[in-house]
Order: C-alpha cells, then sequence, then structure tokens
C-alpha cells in the first residue's frame, strides 16, 4: 500500500515539478522499490488512458468533419434535411441502446451510464467562419466559437445573453450542453424542458438530453418514460425499438 | 501567418483550430497520397485524419515548436511514413485501424508497455470518472495545458483550486482503476 507521500512524489514527477533533492530521492526509489516502481507504472499506464481518450475523442472530431465534405460534395441540394435525419437516426439508436441496456445490461451506477451515453452536441447550426479577420466576430459568432473551443463556462453565459432577446432553438440546445458539460444538470433540464415546450424543432435532441439530465440525477422514472418515447418516434430504427419496448414491458 | 504563428495558433487552441488545420491541407493531401501512393479514398482520409492528429499532438507536447518548412512538408513527411507502416503491417493486419495505431503510437513514447487490458482498465475507470473530473485531466495530460488556462476554461476560482482538484480527481482515477484491475483478476479467475 502507498502512502501519501509517495503518491505525491510521483505525481509532482509527471507533472515536472520536483525539485533537485526530490529528483534524487525518485531515481533511488525507483531502483529500489518495486512497490513505489509499480506505482510509477501504474500512473504511466492512467496517462496513456488519458491520452488514448483525448487522441480518440479528437479523431471523432475529424471523422465529424470529413463528413461535412461528403455530404457537400455529394448532395448539395437538402443536405441539411440529410444531416438532422441522420442526427435523429443517431439519437434513436442511441435510445434504443439506452433502453435496452437498462432492461437487460448489467446495474452500472446512473453516473456510470451517463458518462458513457452523453457527448456533447455538434455545432451544426452555425459553422464558424474561419476566413474573416478583418471584421470582428459577432457575439453570435463568439458564442459558437467558446462552444466549439469547449470554453463551456464562456458560451454559456453568451448563448444566456443571447437568448434573452433572442429565440433560436439552436442556441439553446447548445446552452444546454454547456450547462451539462458545467455539471449545472438543473439548468440543462430547465434549457431543455423550455426547447422541448415553447419551440417547435429540436424535439428529438431535447428528449434525448433531457433524458441524460434524469439519468445524472438518479431519477429513473423519467429517464425510463423519455426514452421509450424517443423509442415510439417515427424516425429510423422505429420498428426496432417498438420491438424492443414490447419486450421490456 | 507564418509557420510558427500557425503552431502557436494550435498549441493555444482547442478543436476549432484542429479543424481548420485539417480543412486547409485535406484537398491536397488526399490528392497527393491517392495520386502517389494508390490508396483508396477511405484510406487515404484515415491516414490524413492520424496524420493530422500526430502533427497536433507533437505541438501540444512541445515536440515540434518551430517548422524548418512548412506544414504542408511536414503533414506530408508524417503522412509518406504512415503509408509506408501500414504498408508494412497490412500484411498481419489489414485495413488500418486507426485506434490500434493510436494505441501503439503511445506505446512508442513510454519505456513502460502495458497490456491491452490494462490499458482498457485505464480507459473503463476514465469513463466512470464522469465530468467535469475527466475534462480536466484530459486538458491537463493530453491538452497540455496550463493550470492558469484550464482555470480560465472551466471556471475555477484560481489555479491553486484548479490543481486541488486536479489532484482529487486522479486520486479517485486511481481507486477506479484499482477496481478494474481487481474486478479483471476476478473474472480471470473463473475463467
Amino acid at each position: 500500500m502507498n502512502n501519501e507521500y509517495d503518491i505525491a512524489l510521483v505525481e509532482k514527477y509527471f507533472d515536472n515539478e520536483l525539485t533537485e533533492a526530490e529528483t534524487a530521492e525518485f531515481r533511488e526509489r525507483l531502483s529500489s522499490d518495486e512497490s513505489f516502481k509499480l506505482l510509477v507504472d501504474q500512473e504511466k499506464v492512467l496517462i496513456q488512458g488519458i491520452r488514448l481518450e483525448g487522441l480518440s475523442k479528437d479523431l471523432r472530431f475529424l471523422k465529424s468533419v470529413e463528413s461535412k465534405y461528403s455530404g457537400t460534395e455529394t448532395i448539395q441540394i437538402g443536405s441539411y434535411r440529410k444531416m438532422w435525419y441522420y442526427a435523429a437516426a443517431a439519437i434513436a439508436t442511441l435510445a434504443v441502446a439506452a433502453v435496452g441496456y437498462f432492461a437487460f445490461g448489467p446495474k452500472d451506477s446512473t453516473d456510470e451510464l451517463f458518462a458513457q451515453y452523453y457527448e456533447p452536441y455538434v455545432n451544426a447550426f452555425e459553422p464558424i467562419d474561419r476566413g474573416g479577420v478583418n471584421t470582428p466576430p459577432t457575439a453570435r459568432a463568439e458564442a459558437f466559437q467558446a462552444y466549439e473551443g469547449k470554453d463551456y463556462a464562456r458560451a454559456a453565459t453568451l448563448f444566456g445573453e443571447l437568448l434573452k432577446t433572442e429565440k433560436d432553438p439552436g442556441m439553446l440546445l447548445l446552452l444546454g450542453n454547456s450547462n451539462l458539460m458545467l455539471g449545472r444538470i438543473a439548468e440543462a433540464k430547465q434549457n431543455f424542458t423550455t426547447l422541448l415546450n415553447d419551440y417547435d424543432e429540436l424535439d428529438i435532441q431535447a428528449k434525448w438530453f433531457l433524458s441524460l439530465c434524469y439519468l445524472k440525477d438518479g431519477d429513473l422514472e423519467n429517464a425510463r418514460k423519455m426514452l421509450k418515447e424517443l423509442g415510439e418516434m417515427e424516425v429510423s430504427y422505429a420498428d426496432k425499438a417498438k420491438e424492443l419496448l414490447k419486450r421490456v414491458d | 501567418m507564418t509557420q510558427d504563428e500557425i503552431i502557436e495558433k494550435i498549441r493555444n487552441g482547442g478543436q476549432a483550430e484542429l479543424g481548420l488545420v485539417y480543412e486547409t491541407y485535406r484537398e491536397e493531401f488526399l490528392h497527393w497520397v491517392v495520386k502517389e501512393f494508390n490508396c483508396s479514398t477511405d484510406d487515404s482520409q484515415d491516414i490524413y485524419q492520424l496524420t493530422i492528429l500526430v502533427f497536433y499532438d507533437n505541438i501540444k507536447r512541445g515536440k515540434l515548436e518551430h517548422l524548418v518548412s512548412s506544414v504542408k512538408t511536414y503533414l506530408f513527411g508524417v503522412g509518406k511514413n504512415l503509408v509506408m507502416e501500414s504498408r508494412r503491417k497490412a500484411k498481419r493486419n489489414t485495413p488500418l485501424d486507426q485506434e490500434r495505431w493510436l494505441n501503439e503510437y503511445l506505446m512508442e513514447e513510454s519505456d513502460y508497455a502495458p497490456t491491452e487490458q490494462m490499458i482498457g482498465n485505464a480507459r473503463k475507470a476514465l469513463t466512470r470518472l464522469g465530468e467535469p473530473c475527466r475534462q480536466l485531466i484530459e486538458l491537463f495530460y493530453y491538452g497540455k495545458k496550463s493550470m492558469e488556462e484550464i482555470t480560465q476554461e472551466l471556471n475555477y476560482k484560481n489555479a491553486e483550486t484548479a490543481k486541488n482538484q486536479k489532484c482529487k480527481c486522479m486520486k479517485r482515477l486511481r481507486k477506479l482503476f484499482e477496481e478494474e484491475q481487481s474486478r479483471t483478476l476476478i473474472e480471470t479467475s473463473y475463467e
């Protein structure tokens, strides 16, 4: 069992914060203390895992950038409609998978399920203008830019301000996602509920993220209800969803 | 914008900058790979995505600070090596498996080679860790952001608070990893 001192020493080593004396101690312990070496190796595995996750996430992002090209290169008209169709299909698939997971899968905690299924929604509403260097960005452009740059705190502030004067379902969806990323579940829930009740667009997306808010709160009853509704919608995979829901019931 | 300015922009940026680089050199790179190495469109895209990730990762880790040539020349060089390498491995592993390639890429930078199962358990632990811990340690260990930058990005009170939080998150991650390792050990002993 390693003590707190050893752990702090190892962490400082990987964070490049060791003093000269600590470096000497680290080296000495590494060559003579097997349990200390195991601790160092474990830290290497964890950091490698973190880096692999980061690279995988960025790889998925590049694939989403690439998919925009295949859409515009092959289909010019209706590409946006097609994008929504794919988004709806993807959400329905996730909903079916999540319902199936609740019914048949191993019982993980709601936090674990949330972490497995939640990914912030991609900004599909206002692509960032990367060429316009001569004109100052509008508050709206800044908000989307902050969201794409993962600056969710700033994105939430800017979207919140903009939504006071402008009704925009896309911005509201991304505000909800920003709040979710910041761990502000109550606010996110409020955003998605408003999107669902006061707007005519993005209902499927609002329901999906609202179900994840319930999940994060441990409110399984409402999470199940919302996921079932999603599975029953007339989108791709609806037949499979109905079939699976019959079995769940 | 000079080559060094491009590097600086990427170092301080996030996915928006990554996307910008991807889109800037995409057409020329894909055309070149298809023509030069007779790759399929899908393969050339896979190669290009990994090439951009290596470029991005090298900048983030401080391995690439100045370019003697242009970004384009650098990318083409990385891309060529990647095609050659994937062709060599193709005999035993076709087509190019990007996830596996990334795993091997990370193995090469370390003097310790963990098993795939250990890396899998680390990733499971990371998934169980949840937000905002996961984002915090990813920004630090993968994004190579400073505590000051993380403070701003995740809205912490100050850098000290962010650092304390990072230590707590790592402590929790170690515990979750040990749980995953024990679970694997029990499952293996029952097989």
